[in-house]
């Protein structure tokens, strides 16, 4: 049976401790006023002396072990816990490398089984990184005898990412054009909010500012966010590396927080393809793959993704490289006919629309923005319906779409959860009718509709199922 | 789109269908009564609520149990062929939906007080991402239904 590195006590007590101030905040607010300090350093003094032995009999009372087809781990000071974990239910490995691991060469280890509960995962908060890779590879009974490994490796499929690369992603990320919209949107509603004085003053002193300055001001905070935007892509993707090994793909990633992440290929349901609006006009894309169970609440991002960007025609051979079972990308699409138009542009607008005439008749000076709003959701109601459509190749089905970014999925076959096809009472009378395709996501399914297609498309696509 | 499917689910659904709506029918009834009270007898309610009110009643007593439910059972249709489950549903906006039977996670059938009145059970049939219902079949359809699905799924399960 072997421990943790000693070093595991002291990330224990840090995120008990980071638990606890939080419970505690209130009082220490409270106490301050009260002159109770004494008592409260008392309480506080005890506290982390508990804490500590915690963390130390915690640490202690860890162990784990793998034997021959399963992980073993023992754990708990007064209730012991011993968990077996069989090599063949376990789905992925991660090693995370945050910012205190790395100066001493450390690592985390994550253990995910199938299905989404919680309790069945394991961690190992912190080991050498040599014994976390040595973990991992026996656990995915592979035996390590370094030189055969290192020439191995070397034969796999590999993609890594350019600074120039990660540039161009952090600064089409689009985050900056949400962050202006927010404050577009703030300044209208302040300025009927706010109540009048304080209007008045901040009017006079921005009136008393030249408005070169103001402009300064405004191009420099546009600016700054914009950076903030690109910092964040280096930290988040920097030394992106992709690599295919024979059924599963391995990416590491991350600045300060070194993240290696195993996706088995038989745990993808699906990929996609994403050009969101501030990439689309340079024909960039990000390529990712939804994956089924696992991982629920531990990352934000829906999916995960396989490169952080690529200039779209090069995705086919991306894809050709890393993921040849999803190499199929169509250059036709079937789309909605014509007379979809108006379901479209409709559904887009109906909701702006409503809003114009609301505000036209409670707060008239705004109904001017709200009405170039709908102008745009009528321009990208008719984009929704130019970029939608299907095809089908072989066992794959590939499946286009705009909310407000492009997004092309590939579906292969046996991925298909269900097929739902809708029509109405106007669809029937104009032959259209709609199909909703249901695929596994991280968050128990993700429904993919093409909206208004011509009905022997539809039948097509039911009969393929 | 595709032929319909073949089978129909069993007639007495309308009956039960026709009592549930008119057990929910006492919410606006009640409403109704609610409103009556607050305009004659605390005297706080313009008397033209409870006349509007009266009048959505009405028109809900004659659609909900006595036209819709007709209208619902003849659109529902179902059939379970050999490797996908094929359903029909909707009165004006008309759904077939398509599970392959190697995606079926399981099958459940289930019966309210209501549905046991009329001898009747709901099939529901759930995969990994999505939750399917045919309601109202026969006890013994349902079970032979179950039976057979949970057959037919068994074949082959692959992963997830």
């Amino acid at each position: 049976m072997s421990k943790l590195h000693p070093l595991a006590i002291l990330f224990n007590i840090f995120k008990s401790v980071r638990s606890i101030m939080y419970g505690l905040l209130p009082i220490i607010v409270l106490a301050i006023g009260d002159g109770f300090f004494k008592y409260l350093f008392l309480a506080i003094g005890a506290i982390l002396v508990i804490t500590i032995v915690i963390g130390v009999l915690t640490w202690l009372r860890f162990t784990y072990e793998v034997t021959d087809d399963e992980l073993h781990i023992k754990q708990g000071i007064l209730v012991r816990k011993d968990r077996y974990i069989s090599k063949n239910r376990i789905q992925s490995i991660d090693l995370t490398q945050g910012i205190f691991h790395r100066p001493f060469g450390l690592t985390r280890v994550d253990i995910e089984t199938a299905g989404s509960d919680k309790d069945v995962d394991a961690s190992l908060s912190a080991v050498h990184l040599s014994e976390g890779r040595r973990v991992k590879n026996e656990l995915k009974g592979l035996v390590e005898t370094g030189e055969t490994k290192t020439e191995a490796e070397k034969q796999y499929p590999k993609r890594t990412i350019t600074n120039r690369s990660l540039f161009i992603a952090g600064a089409t990320s689009g985050s900056i054009g949400i962050i202006i919209g927010l404050f577009g949107l703030l300044f209208s509603q302040l300025e009927n909010m706010i109540p009048d004085y304080v209007y008045e003053v901040g009017a006079e002193w921005l009136l008393a500012q030249a408005i070169i300055t103001l402009v300064v001001l405004a191009i420099f905070i546009v600016v700054f966010l914009w950076l903030l935007g690109i910092l964040g892509t280096f930290i988040k993707y920097g030394s992106f590396q992709i690599t295919r090994f024979d059924d599963e793909l391995l990416i590491t990633r991350g600045l300060l927080e070194k993240k290696q992440m195993t996706i088995p290929l038989k745990r993808i349901q699906a990929v996609g393809i994403e050009e969101g609006l501030t990439r689309q006009p340079f024909g960039l894309a990000t390529v990712y793959v939804v994956i089924a169970g696992g991982e629920i609440g531990k990352t934000a991002d829906q999916h995960t993704l396989l490169f952080p960007i690529l200039k779209k025609r090069d995705i086919s051979a991306f894809l050709g490289e890393i993921l040849p079972e999803y190499n199929h990308i169509p250059d036709e699409f079937h789309r909605p006919p014509k007379r979809a138009i108006p379901y479209y542009i409709v559904r887009s607008i109906t909701l702006p629309v409503l809003a114009v005439i609301g505000s036209y008749l409670f707060i008239p000076l705004l109904w001017v923005y709200i009405a170039i709003f709908a102008g745009a959701m009528f321009i990208l109601g008719y984009f929704c319906y130019r970029d939608a459509g299907y095809t089908i190749k072989g066992r794959q089905l590939m499946v286009q779409m705009r909310r407000f970014s492009k997004e092309t999925l590939i579906i292969p076959h046996n991925r298909v959860q269900s097929v739902d096809f809708k029509k109405h009472f106007l669809h029937r009378k104009q032959g259209l009718a709609q199909a909703k395709v249901s695929i596994l996501s991280k968050l128990a399914g993700r429904h993919l509709w093409v909206k208004e297609l011509e009905q022997h498309h539809v039948k097509r696509i039911s009969d393929w199922i | 789109m595709r032929q319909p499917p073949k089978q129909r689910i069993a007639e007495d659904a309308i009956k039960a269908w026709r009592l549930s709506a008119l057990l929910y029918l006492l919410i606006p009834v009640a409403l109704t009564i609610g409103a009556f009270i607050l305009t004659y007898v605390i005297e706080f309610l313009p008397p033209w609520v409870w006349i509007l009110l009266l009048a959505l009643t009405i028109i809900d007593l004659v659609v909900s149990p006595f036209i819709l439910p007709k209208l619902r059972w003849r659109r529902w249709r179902y059939e379970v062929l050999d490797d996908e489950i094929y359903i029909q549903h909707g009165i004006l906006i008309v759904t077939q939906t398509l599970i392959p039977m190697i995606r079926v996670q399981h099958v459940d059938t289930k019966q309210g007080p209501i549905l046991a009145n009329y001898k009747l059970a709901t099939l529901t049939i759930s995969t990994a991402a999505t939750i399917h219902e045919i309601p109202a079949l026969t006890e013994q359809e349902a079970s032979n239904m179950r039976d057979l699905i949970s057959e037919l799924a068994r074949v082959e399960q692959e992963d997830v």
